[in-house]
């Protein structure tokens, strides 16, 4: 994937854009997972990977302590990720990411049914 | 041809929405108490955006990344959502303005109560943010917004002696019964209505709105380099004017009459009515750029997906961000508070916000992982050195400066 380029979690991972298969923005990389070998939790000592992107309610806990009920955390699989640049590109469109539910219940219960709001800006008038 | 017919476009509608009603307020008012001994203060400030605004327009149209994304990368969630708070509450205090802006010219024509005018307003405003295409919006408000060369028309008819604001011009001479605590603060203020951070932010997003790659390059600075200095003038314009009518007469400014006040009584009603116009779509232009400021900052700072070239239901978040924007600014109008006081607060605290701005976009200006061989030259980051001084001073001075001489009176 990175081709012996080093990848600094800070420097390369946190904060940058999640974009998904399609180029659209997903969300920010609040956090990320680290998981031990086999999928167990991270132990001291032992080898550790990442194992997912979470966003959401996690940046709360970052910015003021806390702590997000493991069963609530939005989390995009770090298989799913495709690329490591200037942003983050997955391999799989926003709509099957539950990390996405915000947007989707709000395009869906909201701004859909808006008259003009599924209307293309890009196409005259 | 047509390539120099969308330089012309471009720069035309960056001198139209180069000035708002920060920029009106505020030189009105230094105009109509300081004459023209702030001048250096405008050309300070112009200087500083296009410096500012030109390389954020380069990193967007080079790196696709607008600049609350790179804010956020760089500054990591904890100084960046410090910045995003401060950036959003003055973007809603500047959005605030503009749309009580729009209502007081509608009422200058109409005599229609300007609290009648406010939610027509801000209706107005979703409307072209929800259905209108980014090009049609931005030309359409840059090109009335040169209507305000009105205000440089009415200059030349007021036949001022010339000498007389070149004394005032140069050196800086200001009125011997003002205190220079206030000079000083005038100072802070008007730079802060010239660069104010919004447009930065709306700069870079637009960049990525209207799909800008490397080869617009050429493009982005001869908009930036020609259209924000012609717009300065118009700022100049505005100051010299109450200068040469306003202060003699010990008029001080306090509603947006006394600012058009010169204009009448140059050029009669059909020069008033036009530089109404351009006053309406003036601030109707900036009210959408700092909604959509508003959008843009929360939704680069979360990652998630905004824009106005995408469906606004592919965006929603981003609309809905945007409309509270708009309901929080006409609340805050409800209250009867007078949006010339807001816009005044609205440039002093922009002030202070302008280093968290300025220097993410300098130091990923400079990172070749972003830029490649569009990286700052160095010039320009001397320049951008210099100013990041200027404006950590500014920034400092700000509230001390309101507090001592009682925000400026």
């Amino acid at each position: 994937m990175t081709r012996e380029r080093m990848v600094d979690a800070r420097l390369h991972l946190l904060s940058r854009q999640v974009l998904d298969a399609d180029g659209e923005p997903v969300r920010a990389v609040d956090d990320l997972e680290l998981v031990g070998p086999g999928g167990q939790p991270a132990r001291a000592g032992a080898e550790v990977r990442v194992g997912a992107i979470l966003v959401g309610p996690v940046l709360f806990v970052r910015l003021f302590g806390g702590a997000v009920p493991v069963s609530r955390q939005p989390r995009i699989a770090w298989e799913d990720v495709g690329h490591v640049g200037t942003a983050i590109e997955l391999t799989v469109p926003s709509d099957r990411l539950d990390a996405d539910w915000v947007e989707h219940w709000l395009r869906d219960h909201v701004v859909g049914r808006v008259p003009g709001g599924r209307h293309d800006p890009e196409a005259d008038g | 041809m047509k390539k120099v017919l969308g330089v012309a476009l471009g720069v035309l509608t960056a001198i139209g929405g180069f000035v708002d009603i920060g920029d009106l307020v505020t030189n009105a008012v230094v105009g109509s108490r300081f004459g023209l001994s702030l001048v250096w203060v405008v050309a300070l400030g112009v200087v500083g955006i296009c410096l500012f605004a030109s390389m954020a327009g380069r990193v967007a149209a080079v790196s696709g990344r607008a600049t609350f994304e790179i804010i956020r990368e760089r500054l990591g969630p904890k100084a960046a959502g410090a910045n995003l708070v401060a950036s959003f509450a003055i973007n809603l205090l500047t959005l605030t303005a503009e749309i009580g802006g729009i209502a007081l010219a509608l009422h200058l024509v109409s005599s229609v109560e300007p609290r009648l005018w406010i939610p027509v307003a801000a209706l107005a405003v979703w409307l072209v943010l929800w259905r209108v295409k980014f090009q049609v919006m931005e030309n359409v408000a840059g090109l009335m917004g040169l209507l305000l060369v009105g205000f440089g028309v009415a200059l030349f008819l007021l036949g001022p002696d010339w000498g007389e604001l070149m004394r005032q011009a140069v050196p800086p001479s200001p009125p011997s019964t003002e205190h220079a605590a206030a000079y000083w603060y005038y100072a802070v203020a008007l730079f802060g209505a010239a660069m104010t951070p919004y447009e930065v932010f709306f700069f870079s997003s637009g960049a990525v709105e209207e799909r800008w790659t490397a080869k617009d390059l050429t493009m982005n600075r001869a908009n930036v380099l020609i259209g924000f200095p012609l717009g300065g003038l118009l700022s100049v314009a505005i100051a010299a004017c109450a200068a040469v009518v306003l202060l003699p007469a010990g008029i001080e400014v306090s509603s947006l009459s006394q600012i058009v006040l010169p204009v009448a009584q140059a050029g009669g009603v059909l020069l008033l009515a036009l530089v109404i116009v351009g006053i309406v779509a003036a601030t109707f232009g900036a009210a959408l750029e700092t909604a959509l400021s508003s959008g843009y900052s929360l939704a680069q700072y979360l990652g998630w997906s905004w824009g106005k070239f995408r469906r606004p239901a592919r965006a929603a978040r981003f609309h809905v961000t945007m409309v509270v924007a708009i309901l929080l600014g006409v609340g805050i109008l409800m209250t009867s508070v007078d949006p010339i006081a807001v816009t005044e607060m609205s440039v002093v605290f922009s002030a202070v916000a302008l280093p968290l701005t300025y220097v993410p976009i300098l130091v990923v200006a400079n990172d070749p992982q972003y830029m490649g061989r569009h990286v700052n030259g160095r010039v320009v980051n001397a320049l951008g050195t210099v100013y990041l001084v200027i404006v950590v001073v500014a920034a400092v001075a700000a509230i001390p400066l309101m507090i001592a001489t009682g925000a400026g009176s």
